[in-house]
């Protein structure tokens, strides 16, 4: 069992963006995401890409129609880019204004399903919005419109 | 709450400039298309309908992340009379 906490990207009027890290690594998944691509000298165009898109959503809003849905029809987990690369990053959409950048990687099955660690970055998307809603239950996660607020480290 | 916002800005620094306008112009035209389907209370299968697309052609132009050709930002100021980009 890995130990995960929160950690805040960015903060617009419009959205605010987070990520997770696991308590061994010493990057967040979106900075392991980022450090993973930004040297491929293939792929590193399309990386920029998804950091510029990124950048755009945070002034416009997680607005369904700019991502990708993936995973399962009853949890939150979607991918960027819509098109033109097999790069992807996942994401959780948990509304407009909240979006948890996962981590990602070059989608070359048909389904995420069909590659392991693009599925181990769903699953663990998956995992923590589960936990997320468990800790909003027991009262340790408050989610506003726009925040996420919580000191927890969750148990992934 | 860890915070890797400063990190975050050093990333989006790193986007050469026509990325950055290349993102910037076609999230512009998917926003000005959602803005002008909403103007005529056009759904995304309304509106695939009446101009003879399928509907996934519509949800490519307002992901913000379609590359228009020419051909298809003349068929839409035609369709809205109105200019989908000006120059």
């Amino acid at each position: 069992m890995s130990e995960v906490e929160l950690v805040l990207v960015n903060d617009t009027d419009k959205c605010t963006i987070y990520t997770i890290q696991f308590s061994e690594e010493s990057e967040t998944e979106y900075e392991r995401f980022y450090t993973k691509f930004i040297e491929d000298a293939q792929l590193n165009k399309d990386l920029l890409r998804i950091v510029q898109i990124l950048d755009k959503i945070a002034d416009e809003g997680a607005l369904e129609r700019f991502f990708r849905p993936e995973g399962k029809i009853r949890d939150s987990v979607v991918a960027l880019p819509v098109l033109r690369s097999k790069l992807r990053l996942y994401c959780l959409r948990l509304s407009d204004r909240i979006l948890v950048l996962g981590n990602g990687g070059v989608k070359n099955s048909r389904t995420y399903e069909e590659d392991d660690s693009l599925r181990g970055y769903v699953m663990t998307l998956q995992k923590f919005e589960e936990l997320l809603k468990e800790g909003q239950r027991d009262g340790t996660v408050t989610v506003t419109s726009k925040t996420i607020k919580t000191d927890k480290t969750f148990k992934l | 709450m860890k915070d890797i916002r400063n990190k975050y800005r050093e990333m989006v620094s790193q986007v050469p400039p026509e990325i950055k306008e290349e993102v910037d112009l076609s999230f512009a035209i998917s926003n000005k298309i959602d803005a002008l389907m909403q103007e005529r209370g056009l759904s995304k299968k309304q509106f695939a309908d009446q101009i003879g697309k399928r509907p996934s052609e519509i949800t490519r132009w307002l992901s913000g992340q379609h590359n228009f050709t020419v051909s298809t930002l003349a068929m839409l100021s035609a369709f809205f009379g109105k200019s989908i980009i000006s120059v």
